[in-house]
């Protein structure tokens, strides 16, 4: 019995995501993915019942619900669900002990996250957009790039975590709550070291609202792409000299 | 193991014998079924704080509790201090809605404490050791839920003590501050229930602890903020009524509305009941959702299975 | 010639020392690692199989570290004991998707050969989710055989199955270690050692204790006196007469007849006694040696 082995080349393995897009949806915490937008959405609808087309009430509802709490609540889901959860278990041995590399494994689970980012973050959150202010397009649009680039930044970082520590899922609930949440409510100073300001400048340049000042778009876009790869590059680094047994 | 060597005169009868001091049956008394869920509940509720468990697991309830203390501190030294200075002559911030004002770190604490109590013995199957023992399967979580909820009154209301203590001592009418004082202890414990049955519930049905903490945390987050920015928006455009209904959907806006109806509180949410029917479903609905987790979470353990 | 070497290789977690200075050279063929538990086997095999780094020392397979080097899985199978398998997949689906992370040109006939060869195309179309311990081994051990790998290294791979599957088990093992693989597999079982192991590997509390087959470790005991069981016709005489020979230690009579002997002198002993006997006329009805077994061997050295 001889069989040919060939090296798994591409950045991305179709195997791997194939494993992710069942493990995420094949179980129940693909319901709570779709709970968040239905949320959204459904708020979204609410309000446009009763106040009609209110640019403070459309911001207030996309931005503090949608932009703040759904996105990066999905893409933490997302991304626990297809690193932490695997790695808690163990089941990621089986991942590992093969020759593909560790760059390709993390490409391929991110694929799937943004994936869900875009199907349960991205989408709901233009839908809500343009529920709430149909006049206006372009800030359906600015917040579905915003949700897309902040959340690609949030699930490279939540991976990353999730290598990094057995309690990422905690860990990722603090972060959001107490930096992106109660801090940079807070702080002002926050912005410059906030992914949420960060995609919040995307939606202001896009839709010409006001809702970070004094934050250039340059540095915004940089810091998401930025933090994008060295979450990328700092999961696969972790994962090429991963303890599995041993350090209980 | 052989007896002591008998002497050699058949005469003599043996004086030799042999003391039993090995394993030893329990032969004395036991105690009922109330004893057991009676001890059971009081460790539970030590270990709702850490107590009796291991260092790392005191950390983060003593540390929510601390800090739950301090604004309540802080509120008390200013009232006596500056009570003439600033005119004071109540409470700085009402007694019901300090746990408003406080909800994300008793939303934390019960988040992650609610796991400790119930998803541990779910995921690692000691449930089949409690469920041999004379206590009854509903017993069991009936006293795990009262556990949790009595570590989250004492949470939610310490600090409500403390801060009647001080308007004592600022020698703010003793009559007034003891009814809101009541008042607000009656909405803590309402609270503390529907808080815990909720989580408990969730954490039930996860039973891994990191995505039951964070499932807790998410739902009472999200509620709130669904909840806040409906009722500012439907005061903002004159349709109370919505705003009134939607305060049912967070327990902290619901607690808050039921305190306001039954006890006069001071508003803490834009959108309290205003009538009397509102207010009644308000009560309503805490009794509906109280129950409701309390029957869904034996329905759960229904299906474990020993 | 593959070969895994382990030279003075420690493995330190705090002030807890799970590995300390072993060293030793697994090749090709059958070797049985053997320890009490917590003794380091899985920290040895997580070592062996690049899921670990040596505090200090180097873990080789043919000259190649395993640490941080993913080619090296195209030639290593394994069998981890205790990490979840993909519930919500099929035996088959999760065969095969270890067969295309392997870059297996033909992934779907790759894994339906493995699944024949450990006996589960029955089951290969349920869900993991709803198999036996034994099973979740099986598809393990199609997952580490898919690749045809070099090495196969097996985390207490008996652990749940029944008698006729440990069998086949063995018998699978036998076969993979005469094909000249290099196969390693650790137990505290020692039945399971004997009957399928060459080459065993002691561990004990973390230190290498011995290594090589345990008729030849037993024989490098010479501090420990060998026992024999003799029944004979005439037990008290042959029994006070092996006395005065200065290569046995201790005699005893056996109250349901036979004598037990210590010898400290086995080589000299085996030329006395039949002579002895011969000479007093008494006749030696059986001779059995009584430690010379694993088990014994494995119980002086975890006493020691």
């Amino acid at each position: 019995m001889s069989v040919v082995s060939r090296p798994v080349r591409g950045p991305v393995s179709r195997t791997v995501v194939r494993l992710g897009a069942r493990s995420l949806f094949g179980r129940w915490r693909g319901v709570l993915l779709f709970v968040l937008p239905l949320v959204l959405v459904g708020l979204a609808v609410l309000v446009r019942a009763l106040v009609g087309e209110d640019q403070d009430s459309a911001e207030a509802v996309v931005y503090n619900l949608g932009l703040a709490v759904v996105v990066p609540l999905v893409a933490l889901l997302a991304t626990s669900g297809l690193l932490a959860s695997e790695i808690d278990d163990g089941s990621i041995a089986y991942l590992l002990a093969k020759p593909v590399s560790r760059y390709t494994i993390v490409s391929s689970k991110l694929v799937v996250a943004l994936g869900s980012v875009l199907a349960f973050g991205a989408v709901p959150m233009g839908m809500a957009g343009l529920v709430l202010l149909p006049g206006s397009p372009s800030f359906a649009l600015g917040f579905f790039l915003a949700s897309l680039l902040g959340g690609a930044a949030y699930c490279a970082v939540f991976s990353w975590l999730s290598v990094l520590t057995r309690h990422a899922v905690v860990i990722g609930l603090i972060y959001l709550l107490i930096w992106e949440g109660l801090l940079g409510g807070l702080l002002d100073g926050i912005r410059w070291l906030s992914i949420t300001r960060w995609s919040s400048e995307v939606v202001d340049w896009v839709a010409s609202t006001e809702l970070v000042d004094d934050l250039p778009l340059t540095y915004a876009l940089i810091a998401l792409v930025g933090v994008f790869v060295l979450g990328v590059r700092g999961t696969a680094r972790r994962l090429q000299g991963f303890n599995l047994t041993g350090d209980e | 193991m052989s007896s002591p060597s008998e002497p050699a005169e058949p005469a003599r009868a043996p004086t030799g014998v042999i003391h039993d001091l090995g394993y030893r049956p329990y032969a004395g008394p036991r105690l009922g079924e109330r004893a057991v869920a009676w001890s059971f509940f009081l460790t539970g509720l030590r270990n709702t704080f850490g107590l009796g468990r291991s260092g790392r697991s005191k950390v983060l309830p003593m540390g929510l509790f601390g800090v739950m203390l301090l604004p309540a501190l802080i509120l008390v030294g200013v009232l006596v201090q500056a009570k003439d200075l600033l005119g004071l002559d109540a409470q700085i911030v009402p007694y019901s809605t300090y746990p408003l004002t406080t909800q994300l770190l008793i939303s934390v604490f019960v988040a992650a404490q609610a796991p400790v109590l119930i998803s541990r013995d779910l995921r690692f199957r000691t449930i089949t050791l409690y469920l041999a023992r004379p206590m009854r399967r509903t017993v069991y979580v009936l006293v795990r839920l009262a556990s949790l909820a009595a570590g989250t009154f004492v949470l939610i209301a310490s600090p409500l003590l403390l801060m009647y203590a001080g308007g004592l001592l600022a020698d703010l009418p003793v009559g007034r501050e003891t009814t809101r004082f009541f008042g607000a202890v009656v909405g803590a414990a309402l609270l503390a229930v529907l808080l815990a049955g909720l989580a408990a519930l969730v954490s039930a049905l996860t039973v891994r602890r990191g995505m039951a903490v964070a499932a807790v945390i998410v739902v009472l987050l999200v509620s709130y903020t669904v909840v806040a920015s409906i009722q500012g928006i439907s005061v903002a455009t004159g349709n109370e009524t919505v705003g009134e209904v939607a305060g049912i959907f967070s327990p902290y806006t619901l607690v808050n509305g039921v305190q306001h109806y039954l006890f006069d509180s001071p508003r803490a949410t834009p959108a309290p009941p205003s009538s009397d029917a509102m207010g009644l479903l308000y009560v309503a609905a805490v009794v509906v959702m109280a129950g409701g987790s309390v029957v869904a979470l034996i329905a759960r353990y229904r299906r474990v299975s020993p | 010639m593959t070969e895994i070497r382990i030279d003075h290789v420690s493995r330190w977690y705090r002030n807890v020392v799970a590995v300390n200075d072993v060293s030793m050279t697994i090749g090709p063929g059958v070797t049985g690692l053997l320890g009490p538990n917590g003794a380091g086997k899985s920290t040895l095999i997580a070592l062996m199989s690049g899921f670990l780094a040596p505090s200090t020392g180097t873990v080789t397979l043919d000259g190649e570290p395993l640490w941080r080097n993913e080619k090296v899985y195209r030639r290593i199978g394994l069998v981890p004991e205790r990490e979840a398998l993909f519930d919500y997949l099929t035996g088959r689906q999760f065969v095969v998707a270890m067969a295309e992370l392997h870059g297996l040109a033909d992934a779907g006939a790759a894994a339906q050969r493995a699944l024949a060869v450990i006996e589960m195309t029955d089951a290969q179309d349920r869900s993991i989710s709803t198999y036996s311990k034994g099973m979740r081994q099986r598809v393990k051990m199609a997952s580490a055989l898919v690749h045809d790998p070099e090495v196969l290294l097996l985390d207490e791979p008996f652990n749940g199955m029944d008698p006729r599957q440990r069998i086949h088990l063995m018998e699978l093992l036998r076969t993979m270690g005469a094909e000249g693989r290099t196969v390693l597999f650790s137990s505290h079982i020692l039945e399971e050692v004997e009957q399928v192991a060459r080459q065993i590997e002691v561990v004990v509390s973390g230190r290498h204790a011995a290594s090589g087959d345990f008729g030849a470790i037993r024989r490098l005991m010479t501090d420990r006196p060998n026992r024999f069981v003799l029944r004979t016709d005439g037990d008290r005489l042959l029994a006070s007469v092996l006395l005065g020979d200065a290569s046995v230690r201790g005699v005893r009579l056996r109250s349901e007849g036979g004598i037990e002997v210590e010898a400290s002198d086995f080589g000299r002993f085996s030329l006395v006694l039949p002579r002895l006997a011969r000479e007093h006329g008494v006749r030696l009805l059986e001779v059995t040696p009584t430690d010379e077994s694993l088990e014994s061997v494995f119980a002086y050295l975890v006493s020691s």
